[in-house]
């Protein structure tokens, strides 16, 4: 578990933070004010080296002239706590302000361009109707990068509202994607996406209030049941949770056999619950934590290593993890297209990934990623989040993919559930 | 002789211009409401009795299903719209009214500033508001913190944040200058001398106030709860930062219903429901207080 880790990362303080997005902010804001359009040059900077298309093309003046221009900056919406960023301790040494990420900094440095990073994306369908009228009406949604998880990435390809990568834009991707990951039914060759990272869907909590409390720590999904309903949170990622709910129940979550009637019975369990008072997050459990709003929530398996307090942990529960890949799209209409891609490209280099997996405790994409994460932190191999154990593999299951009668029964079952 | 003539077209335009004048300065108002209420309430109407999808586009086939369902499964939400627009138009009422006779009858020279003082907290956004009550409300937030570790008056589980309280403390403190400001312009347009000539008529403090000030201050009661029981219904942001699934109001339902399931006939009908709803109660409140007493 994440305890094992020796030296946790420490939690950017609220203030840090805030002075970090505000700077973000403004930086941003300046860039659009004088336009910035950074045509790219090969860096000197000993940025790590990307066997990138590079941007050599831009420089060269005859060929293309638009297609591979560099330009910015780069709107790239992303997860809380999913990218590496620098600690206060880090930030002491004098090299980057906390919050900032040293992925993106030397991004930017390498390739001469803004990056507007955001954490916009709490849960897959609320930030789906932030850009669905967009998409629907054919116009651009303001964001080039987006990552969501497998069934909304299939959705969205499926209406044809995600922009064609370039392969010759990415060859790092091409290369270094796990072989596990290719060839997914709904955009076999990868022509729109690349994953970010894969995570798991487990049991989170603090463990000083329960022990405060004389509540044991959880081992298994049913154990939430006897916890306080209103110190409680569940995810309003609906398959995240009533996929949980299934294995609680001992029924296995397989798309192609769970029955509405399975579901139902989902709902019922937990109805008691939010009667008690028990709520539905997204990402923003992290701040309860923070808060110590909650004693134990359904939460994905890196946030609390990542970004949570010392004693916020992260257990797989004994029934079974749900698991998941989040992914890289570009939505239609994307302005920074080409940027987009030199991203993607980018965070694809197996030094990078390492640099990523390593802060966000999620399961890296990418290939060669593993011996660069072992030599960043040398206790990184005995950890169960970034290097699932046999047994933990064997309880993943995958929720994702739900015939349109089984997702409109679980929407409207949810909906119901959370009062709505 | 030439005079004449070259006279007579100008009263004649004059008065067509001073009939038509009242409805030229309408017009404004007029088009504005024509444009942004009407023409929107027709098509949520005809939403409403129409059946299909936003993928494949609606027909109006008349069907009161959506009415149907919107009564029979969001019973619970309307009763607790009703319950937390209630309790807040009371509070606001009760908090209000004392704060309106203070700034009226003895603010003196510092009138202004307090009210502004009540309406400074509203250059901030109403969402950013709501936000920072979930932080002061937090379990161990600047409130419940030295409560339960310093002063040990609460145990150490107890929380505010996500209960029935919190969500009608939050909608109390955002609508609570609309009812301060119509209770204010009320009680200052009210002539001092009538309180004491009722003093003078043997009315002791108390009954003046029943029998003078509050009769004459009914019309800013009323503004005063219009405009804080009206939006107060309607509200969900509140519901949505403060409560739990258990308090949510019939504003989340139509906000879920209309943007993330994307079912616009039952988030038409809700609404439909709700704003018929409305006008019932103000009809039924009108009359209980006496229309001419709040217009005269």
């Amino acid at each position: 578990m994440n305890e094992q880790h020796p030296s946790p990362p420490q939690l950017v303080s609220r203030r840090r933070f805030v002075q970090g997005t505000a700077m973000a902010g403004f930086a941003a804001f300046l860039a659009a004010c004088t336009g910035t359009k950074s045509s790219a040059s090969p860096s000197e900077a000993a940025a790590p080296s990307v066997s990138a298309p590079s941007a050599e093309a831009s420089v060269a003046p005859s060929a293309a002239p638009t297609e591979k221009v560099v330009t910015g900056p780069l709107k790239f919406a992303n997860w809380p706590a999913y990218i590496d960023q620098t600690t206060e301790a880090a930030a002491d040494t004098g090299v980057l302000p906390a919050g900032s990420s040293k992925t993106l900094e030397d991004f930017k440095a390498q390739y001469k361009v803004e990056v507007d990073y955001e954490e916009k994306i709490g849960d897959n369908p609320a930030f789906f109707e932030t850009i669905r009228p967009a998409l629907a009406g054919g116009l651009p949604t303001g964001w080039d990068l987006v990552v969501l998880t497998d069934w909304m990435a299939a959705k969205i390809i499926a209406k044809s509202w995600a922009e064609q990568i370039d392969q010759e834009n990415v060859p790092n991707c091409a290369n270094n994607l796990r072989d596990a990951l290719r060839g997914q039914t709904w955009d076999p060759n990868n022509d729109f996406h690349y994953p970010w990272q894969s995570g798991m869907t487990g049991i989170g909590y603090n463990a000083k209030t329960l022990a405060d409390n004389k509540i044991a720590e959880p081992t298994r999904i049913a154990d939430l049941w006897s916890i306080p309903a209103d110190k409680l949170t569940f995810l309003t990622e609906a398959r995240d949770t009533f996929g949980l709910g299934l294995l609680k129940l001992g029924i296995e979550p397989d798309p192609a056999k769970v029955t509405s009637d399975d579901l139902k019975k989902v709902a019922d369990d937990m109805q008691p619950l939010v009667d008690k008072g028990l709520r539905f997050t997204g990402n923003e459990y992290l701040q309860d934590f923070g808060q110590k709003k909650v004693w134990a929530a359904f939460v994905w398996s890196g946030d609390l290593a990542s970004s949570g307090g010392e004693d916020d942990k992260f257990a797989f529960p004994e029934e079974g993890t749900m698991i998941w890949t989040d992914n890289m799209l570009m939505p239609k209409g994307a302005v920074n297209k080409y940027t987009a891609e030199l991203m993607m490209n980018y965070v694809y280099d197996p030094v990078v990934a390492a640099q990523i997996a390593d802060y966000v405790y999620y399961v890296s994409p990418v290939k060669g990623a593993d011996e660069h994460i072992k030599a960043l932190d040398p206790g990184a191999e005995t950890n169960p989040l970034l290097f699932p154990t046999a047994d933990i593999v064997a309880k993943q299951r995958n929720f994702q993919f739900l015939s349109d009668e089984l997702e409109t029964s679980l929407n409207d079952l949810f909906a119901t559930l959370s009062g709505l | 002789m030439t005079a004449q003539p070259m006279a007579r077209p100008g009263p004649g335009l004059r008065g067509r211009l001073g009939r038509a004048l009242p409805y030229l300065l309408l017009a404004p108002g007029l088009l504005w409401l024509a444009v942004f209420y009407v023409l929107p309430a027709i098509q949520m109407f005809t939403y409403s009795i129409s059946t299909g999808s936003v993928e494949n586009g609606y027909s109006i086939t008349m069907s009161a299903d959506a009415y149907s369902e919107a009564l029979n499964r969001f019973g619970k939400q309307f009763l607790n719209s009703i319950m937390y627009g209630g309790v807040a138009t009371i509070l606001t009422l009760l908090i209000g009214f004392p704060v309106a006779y203070t700034i009226a009858f003895r603010g003196g020279r510092y009138k202004n500033l307090i009210l502004f003082l009540v309406i400074a907290p509203f250059f901030t956004s109403f969402l950013i508001r709501t936000i920072s009550w979930k932080i002061l409300l937090g379990d161990e937030g600047p409130i419940l913190a030295p409560l339960k570790h310093t002063f040990g008056l609460l145990p150490g589980t107890f929380s505010i944040l996500g209960t029935p309280i919190a969500q009608a403390a939050g909608i109390t403190y955002n609508f609570l200058p609309f009812m301060i400001l119509p209770l204010y312009v009320a009680l200052e347009k009210i002539d001092i001398r009538l309180i004491e000539a009722a003093e003078d008529l043997y009315a002791n403090r108390g009954a003046a106030f029943r029998r003078v000030t509050l009769p004459l201050a009914l019309p800013g009661v009323f503004a005063g709860s219009l405009l804080t029981f009206i939006p107060a219904m309607g509200d969900y942001i509140n519901a949505e930062l403060l409560g739990n699934p258990s308090t949510r109001m019939i504003g989340n339902v139509i906000q879920n219903r209309l943007l993330v399931q994307n079912d616009y006939p039952v988030g038409s009908a809700l609404s439909f429901i709700l704003m018929a709803g409305i006008l019932v109660a103000v009809a039924v409140y009108a009359r209980l207080l006496g229309t001419e007493q709040l217009t005269g």
